[in-house]
Formats: structure tokens, C-alpha cells, sequence
């Protein structure tokens, strides 16, 4: 939302046709909401006098008389849209090197193409003749110097309605009020004496004016201007603005707010420790101040949500963990609502992951005993060719006999299963390391250890099947499905895709979220922290305003002002 | 005006669901106050448990928070010096901050009815340096009338706040600022910037289109639109 025309350079022949997309190399608003902008002179839209190049860009009178009654305009197929903020284009007058009677402008959608920019309502215009600017008026108002032969800049600030011009890369000055209030706002250029040629840059090239930095002076003064809005209390708590006297949060007061925003996303997704320091950092001077909206009900809260937290956290780090079992056993223990309701679906859920997690710890073991083959074939080229390295060898022999302490070692759990991701493996690389390989593994065991996981896996995957045979809803159908589909791969993690949705480290997080904003749901608190709720509402809001056409928005950049440092 | 268009809530709802918002950037929205804010021990939890690189070491936290409590119990001496230490620069070349600084010496002094002390402070350092400015002037002779007033809640409002906690959390502020901006860290609280811009922006759109508001105190949607 934040672009404008320079930084939007269009291809000249993509205005023709309404359904053509742009440019590639272009920075676009999101698709439902993108605009299209003017890139070039309008065939229809203009005086026949006029003749528009092929290209579109350039405009010549063809006329012979010099009057006004023989005035033409033209403007561009497309209005300009006053989500981008400022609109900003430069006109290079190529016919005159003298005196010009052209008017560089804006107009809207039904002026006469027999009348000048300026002279009629609803158009705006700067004179070269006279150096005048006119607004729906016949004599104009003095305001820049008269221009022929030179660049001439026309700029519209949808965020003040006011339009300005430059002059070969200098700007003039601001012009007008409330250009465009309710109406579409189209460049417009008129011409008016035979031999003027006029040549427009709609962002196809660099322009003479820098417009970045005039941008981003005003991206700075709508910021400004929003910092200097107070924080009023009833539109927190999501009743309209009051009308009858402007109230404002003192410091203190929004600190209260801000703490407890802090504190109850601290909770929500189970920052225990970070909550305990933040709580014991709160200074005497807020706790016993405003009494209104502050820590009142948040910190005594707290203070018996501590176990609460730590139980939930236990739980949703069970799942990121791939410990399944005590995640479901501890869930059915404090939150029994949250695995039954809808039918068991959460605890459907929870199952298959069960089964998905089994099903890894199949294919590493397979992957185990693969790479030990592989080994073993080495180790006797190795030995064929009288090279093998005595020790290292020797170290796997003597391995190979400790069998017994394989089985206590195989039964892996959960957290062996190395995922690219790193927080998985912190200190338990030992048991997929190839020198505890070496130790805990020899093939016959390996092959019958794999057997029994791979049947564990199976067996429960048959009782998951029969628990839920009679549940036809398309969401545990599909599921279901997707579930079971992961057998057929030889290395799901590896798999990508849709198998990837099922089986990925992302996938164990996301279901990790789901489980903790059911619970969280089942104790009637929101499934989203009020801060994220925040962020939210303030892009809706602001895209919103975008899209109805509130210039102010698109300076009010949300992720960049705030997400960014 | 053009009559307001209403988004109805579920269509508001499905746009709040859009927005393109991660756990990894809301984390850093805290990080940023409580660092700025100086919750030292927080941050640092925080920063383990989020598994957040920290933006600024944690001792220039610290260092911040020893001066704003030194400000905030009225111990502007102590702090002066801190700031000194921290960096002698600070003061050096914010002449205005060094003024609040001896304003609100000032002010503690005549707090504690130390009374000839506070006229030859205000004598010696504070009347030189409003010589310099006239808004240093005007603030020095609405600190001096406080000494017009017996009692300080006969003092109009525009003085005797100059009493008031909120004073000292004000000069605590714009020490705290000058500082973070020393050390070239934002010192404008990330939150606060968005408590803003949703107030901004939901004043706006009000006069435009009916939509659902949000209760943020509450972290809820309100149901009803209508007022």
C-alpha cells in the first residue's frame, strides 16, 4: 500500500487492456485490493484535435487556429487511485521553446475535452502561458513561474487534497483544497496552439523531481500526526469515540494498559519465567496507581494462573516434542473438555500424530539399519583390499556385541526423529549418532526391532481406524486419509508437499497452537492475546481505509512502522 | 459525506483472520518494551525462553533503570551522576535535558521546604541558564512560584503538578529517551506507536463505515456495532 507511481513503473501498452497484469517487476498491493494506474493517454478520452502516439505517451495538437475557443485536453484511460498516497507525474513540453498555452492537470470523469485544464469544475490546472494556477475558474490565480520547453511536474497528496506542480525537478508549491473530494481523478493536458507537443512520464522513466523523498516527508508528517493522537479510553474498550469532551489516557494509565497487554501474551503462550520477572519488576508506584484499568484482576490472575500456565505450557511443548501419549494424558487430566468436544476431534487429532510420529520412528530405524549395511559392505571392500583401519573397526566389533542394552535404547522416544529443525535435537543427538550406531544396533536386531515398531505402528493405526470408522465429517475423513497416505513414502520427511503438512516439525507447532487455544478456549479465554487482536484490528482497520479511497492510510504503514526496526 | 457503508462481523472477522501477523513478530514487539522500559530480568527470561537474540546488552538496561529510580524517589543528584558515567556526552550536548535535570533539583528541594537552599540553586545554576533561553525562563518562574503557595494544594493546577509523581516519571522519561537514544536504540515504545495508530485509524474508518470494534483492554470483539 505504500507505493506510488515511481516506484510503480508501468509499461506503457498494459493500460489498453483492462485485464492485463502488471508489470512483473512491480511492488503490488495485495491482489483482491490492486489498483490500476494511470500509464498513458486515453484514445477516447480526449479532443480529436489531439493525437495520441502509438505509444501513448505523447500528445500533439493538430489544429491550426490559436484561441481559446480551440483549446483540447486528454487524459489517461485509468483514474488515479488515492490508496497510493501521492500521485505524481511530469510532463516534458517538447513543441514550444517559447510561450505555451498548455495546462498541466487533473480532471474528472465528464469534463469537456474542448476546455483547458482549470477552466471548467471538477479540473485543476497549472498555465504556461501565464505561470497561473486555475481551479474552475476563467482567470487564474497567480502562482508559479510561466514554463515552455521545460519538465513540468503535477503531483495530487490524497492525504491533504492538495495537488503541487515542480518545475525541471524543483517544486513549486502546494495548490488547491479538496482536489477530488468525491469524484475519480484523472491526469489531464491541454493543448491549444498548432506545433505543441507535449511528452509524458507516468513512472515509465526515473523523474526529474525526486518524489521518494518528497513521500517520504509526508510519510513522516502523517506519522508524526499519528503519534500525536491521544489514546482514548472508550475506543480501547471498543465503544465510539466520545463525543463530549476528548479524554485521554495519562502516561500512567497507558502504561497500565501496555503492561497488561505484555503480560497477558506472556501468559497466553505460557512465558512462565518471563512472566514471574515481569510481575516482580512492576514498580510500587503503578501497582498502587489507577485503580481503573491496570493489573487490578491481571496480577492476583496470574498469581494462581502460575500452575495453570505451567501445566498448559507442559502440555503444548509434550506436542512440539512429539511426546503424544503425555500430551494427551495430561490434557485428558486437566482439560477433558478440550479432547471431547466436537465430537473428539481435538483427540482425533492428537491420535494421528500419534500414528505420524510412529511411523517416523519407523523410517529412521530403517534409514539406522540401511547405513549400517552400507558400513558393513565398506568395511569388507575395505577388508578385501587389505585397507581397513584396524582400530575404527575394532571399535565397531566390540560394539556389535553389547545387543542387550539395544532394546532399552530402541525404544526410542519421541525426540529422536532428526528434523532439520534444530530445537528437536538439542542433547539428544546421542541416540541417532553413528558411533551409539555402532554400539546398540547389530543388523539381526535392528531388522526384528524395526519389525515390532513397524507392527506397534500399524496396530495402532488399525485401532485409530476402527475408533473413528463410523465418523464421516470431510475434516476427519481427510485427515484420515492424508494420515495414512504418509506409509507410502520410504522418507515422509523428505517427501514434501501435502505429506510435508502432515508429517513436518511445522505441522507437530501448528497442532501444538491448536491445542493450546482449545484449552485455552475451554477455560473462556480468548484463543488469541489481546495484543495479537491489537495488530490485527488496527491492519484491518487501516486496509480498510486504504480501500475507501483515505490517502492517510497509505502512509499509515503498519508493518513497517511498527514490525520493522 | 456519502452514507456509511457496514461491514457486517463476520466479513470484519474473516479480514482479522487475513492479516499477516507471526508469533516471531509480536515476540519482538515485547522484547522492544521491555528493554525500552527496562524490565531487565523479563527481557532477559524472555529472551531465553522466546529464544530472542537480545537488541541491546542487558547492563545498559540496568544502568537506564538505576537512573530512573534514582528519578523517580527524587535523588536527582544520584542520577546526574549515573548519567556521567554512562556517558558524559549525554548532558553535554542536550542543554534542555540538563536544564529538566536541575529543574526537577529544584524542585525536590523546595518538596523537602529546604527553602534558602532552593533559592541559591535556583540563583547560582538555574538563572544563568534562563538567561539563555526564554522556555527555560518560563520554567523556571513557574517552578519558582511554587514558593508563593504554603501549601501546595492551594497551588493552582499548572504548579502544583510540578509536585506530582507524574513530574518525576516525566523527567525519568526524557532522561530514559536521551539515553536509549545514545546508544542509537529506538526510544519510542514500539506499543505505544500501535495503541496510537488503532485510535487513528479507528477514528477514521468511523466516519466512514460501521465495523466491529475491539474491546483491547479486554482482547475481545465487541458484538454489537451499533452504539
Amino acid at each position: 500500500m505504500h507505493t506510488h507511481p515511481s516506484t510503480l513503473p508501468a509499461s506503457s501498452d498494459s493500460d489498453d487492456d483492462s485485464t492485463a497484469t502488471p508489470p512483473r517487476d512491480t511492488v503490488l498491493p495485495p491482489k483482491e485490493y490492486s489498483f490500476k494506474l494511470p500509464t498513458c493517454w486515453s484514445d477516447q478520452d480526449r479532443h480529436s484535435l489531439l493525437n495520441v502516439s502509438l505509444n501513448g505517451r505523447e500528445l500533439s495538437y493538430q489544429g491550426t487556429s490559436c484561441g481559446d475557443k480551440d483549446a483540447a485536453a486528454a487524459r489517461t484511460i485509468h483514474p488515479i487511485p488515492p490508496a497510493c498516497g501521492i500521485y505524481y507525474y511530469e510532463v516534458e513540453i517538447l513543441g514550444k521553446e517559447h510561450k505555451s498555452h498548455i495546462s498541466i492537470g487533473l480532471a474528472g470523469h465528464g469534463v469537456k475535452f474542448s476546455r483547458l485544464p482549470g477552466w471548467e469544475p471538477n479540473s485543476w490546472g497549472y498555465h504556461g502561458d501565464d505561470g497561473c494556477s486555475f481551479a474552475a475558474e476563467k482567470n487564474g490565480t497567480s502562482y508559479g513561474p510561466t514554463y515552455a520547453g521545460d519538465i513540468i511536474g503535477c503531483g495530487i497528496d490524497f492525504t491533504t487534497r492538495r495537488a503541487f506542480f515542480t518545475k525541471n525537478g524543483s517544486f513549486i508549491g502546494a495548490v488547491f483544497e479538496n482536489v477530488g473530494k468525491d469524484i475519480d481523478l484523472y491526469p489531464s493536458v491541454g493543448l491549444q496552439h498548432a506545433g505543441e507537443i507535449i511528452r509524458v512520464n507516468f513512472g515509465h522513466e526515473p523523474f526529474k523531481f525526486d518524489i521518494d523523498s518528497h513521500v517520504q516527508q509526508q510519510r513522516s508528517a502523517v506519522w508524526n500526526n499519528i503519534l500525536a493522537t491521544p489514546i482514548d479510553p472508550s475506543v480501547l474498550e471498543g465503544r465510539s469515540m466520545s463525543t463530549t469532551g476528548k479524554t485521554t489516557l495519562s502516561d500512567e494509565q497507558s502504561k497500565g494498559v501496555l503492561n497488561k497487554l505484555v503480560l497477558t501474551y506472556l501468559v497466553h503462550h505460557g512465558y512462565a519465567k518471563t512472566v514471574r520477572a515481569f510481575q516482580k519488576q512492576q514498580p510500587d508506584v503503578l501497582a498502587a496507581k489507577d485503580p481503573d484499568i491496570v493489573m487490578d484482576d491481571t496480577v492476583a490472575e496470574t498469581g494462581g494462573m502460575d500452575e495453570d500456565i505451567k501445566c498448559r505450557t507442559r502440555i503444548v511443548n509434550s506436542v512440539i516434542t512429539g511426546d503424544i501419549d503425555s500430551a494427551i494424558a495430561e490434557t485428558k487430566k486437566h482439560h477433558p473438555v478440550v479432547l471431547e468436544s466436537e465430537n473428539h476431534l481435538m483427540l482425533f487429532k492428537l491420535r494421528c500424530r500419534k500414528f505420524v510420529e510412529l511411523i517416523l520412528e519407523t523410517t529412521e530405524m530403517k534409514k539406522r539399519i540401511k547405513s549400517l549395511k552400507e558400513t558393513r559392505a565398506e568395511k569388507r571392500h575395505y577388508d578385501e583390499i587389505g585397507n581397513g583401519n584396524g582400530e575404527f573397526w575394532m571399535d565397531e566389533e566390540m560394539g556389535m556385541d553389547v545387543d542387550d542394552d539395544a532394546v532399552g535404547l530402541m525404544s526410542t522416544s519421541p525426540t529422536t526423529i532428526p528434523y532439520n529443525t534444530q530445537p528437536l535435537r538439542n542433547g539428544r543427538e546421542k541416540a541417532v549418532s553413528p558411533d551409539g550406531e555402532a554400539k546398540d544396533l547389530s543388523s539381526v536386531d535392528a531388522a526384528a526391532q524395526y519389525e515390532m515398531a513397524l507392527n506397534t505402528a500399524i496396530a495402532y493405526g488399525q485401532e485409530l481406524s476402527n475408533d473413528y470408522k463410523s465418523d464421516t465429517r470431510p475434516e476427519v475423513r481427510q485427515l484420515f486419509k492424508q494420515t495414512f497416505g504418509i506409509v507410502a513414502w520410504e522418507d515422509p520427511l523428505e517427501a514434501g508437499g501435502s505429506v510435508a503438512s502432515v508429517v513436518s516439525y511445522e505441522a507437530r507447532v501448528n497442532l501444538a497452537n491448536e491445542l493450546n487455544q482449545a484449552i485455552l478456549k475451554s477455560q473462556g479465554r480468548p484463543t488469541r492475546p489481546a495484543l495479537e487482536m491489537l495488530y490485527r484490528q488496527t491492519a484491518a482497520c487501516l486496509l480498510q481505509l486504504g480501500t475507501m479511497g483515505v490517502g492517510e492510510a497509505a502512509f499509515a504503514d503498519i508493518s513497517r512502522e511498527i514490525l520493522e526496526s | 459525506m456519502p452514507p456509511k457503508s457496514s461491514i457486517r462481523a463476520e466479513e470484519w472477522d474473516r479480514r482479522l483472520h487475513d492479516v499477516q501477523i507471526t508469533k516471531n513478530d509480536l515476540n519482538r514487539l515485547i522484547m522492544d518494551y521491555l528493554v525500552i522500559e527496562g524490565y531487565k530480568s523479563a527481557a532477559e527470561e524472555f529472551s531465553q525462553e522466546a529464544n530472542l537474540a537480545p537488541p541491546v546488552d542487558f547492563e545498559s538496561i540496568e544502568s537506564r533503570m538505576d537512573i530512573r529510580e534514582a528519578l523517580q524517589r527524587g535523588d536527582v543528584e544520584d542520577a546526574i551522576i549515573r548519567v556521567n558515567d554512562l556517558n558524559p556526552e549525554i548532558l553535554d550536548t542536550n542543554p534542555a535535558l540538563y536544564f529538566r535535570l536541575q529543574q526537577q533539583k529544584l524542585i525536590e528541594l523546595i518538596r523537602l521546604g529546604r527553602i534558602s537552599e532552593a533559592l541559591e540553586f535556583a540563583q547560582e545554576e538555574l538563572a544563568p541558564r534562563g538567561e539563555e533561553s526564554p522556555e527555560f525562563l518560563s520554567e523556571l518562574e513557574r517552578t519558582m512560584s511554587l514558593l508563593a503557595f504554603e501549601a501546595s494544594a492551594a497551588a493552582p493546577a499548572g504548579i502544583s503538578e510540578l509536585l506530582s509523581p507524574a513530574q518525576r516519571m516525566k523527567t525519568a522519561g526524557e532522561v530514559n529517551a536521551a539515553i536509549l537514544e545514545s546508544l542509537s536504540q529506538g526510544n519510542e515504545v514500539k506499543l505505544v506507536g500501535l495503541l496510537k495508530l488503532l485510535c487513528w485509524g479507528e477514528m477514521l474508518l468511523e466516519e466512514r463505515a460501521e465495523f466491529r470494534k475491539l474491546n483491547v483492554v479486554e482482547g475481545s470483539l465487541v458484538d454489537s456495532v451499533h452504539v
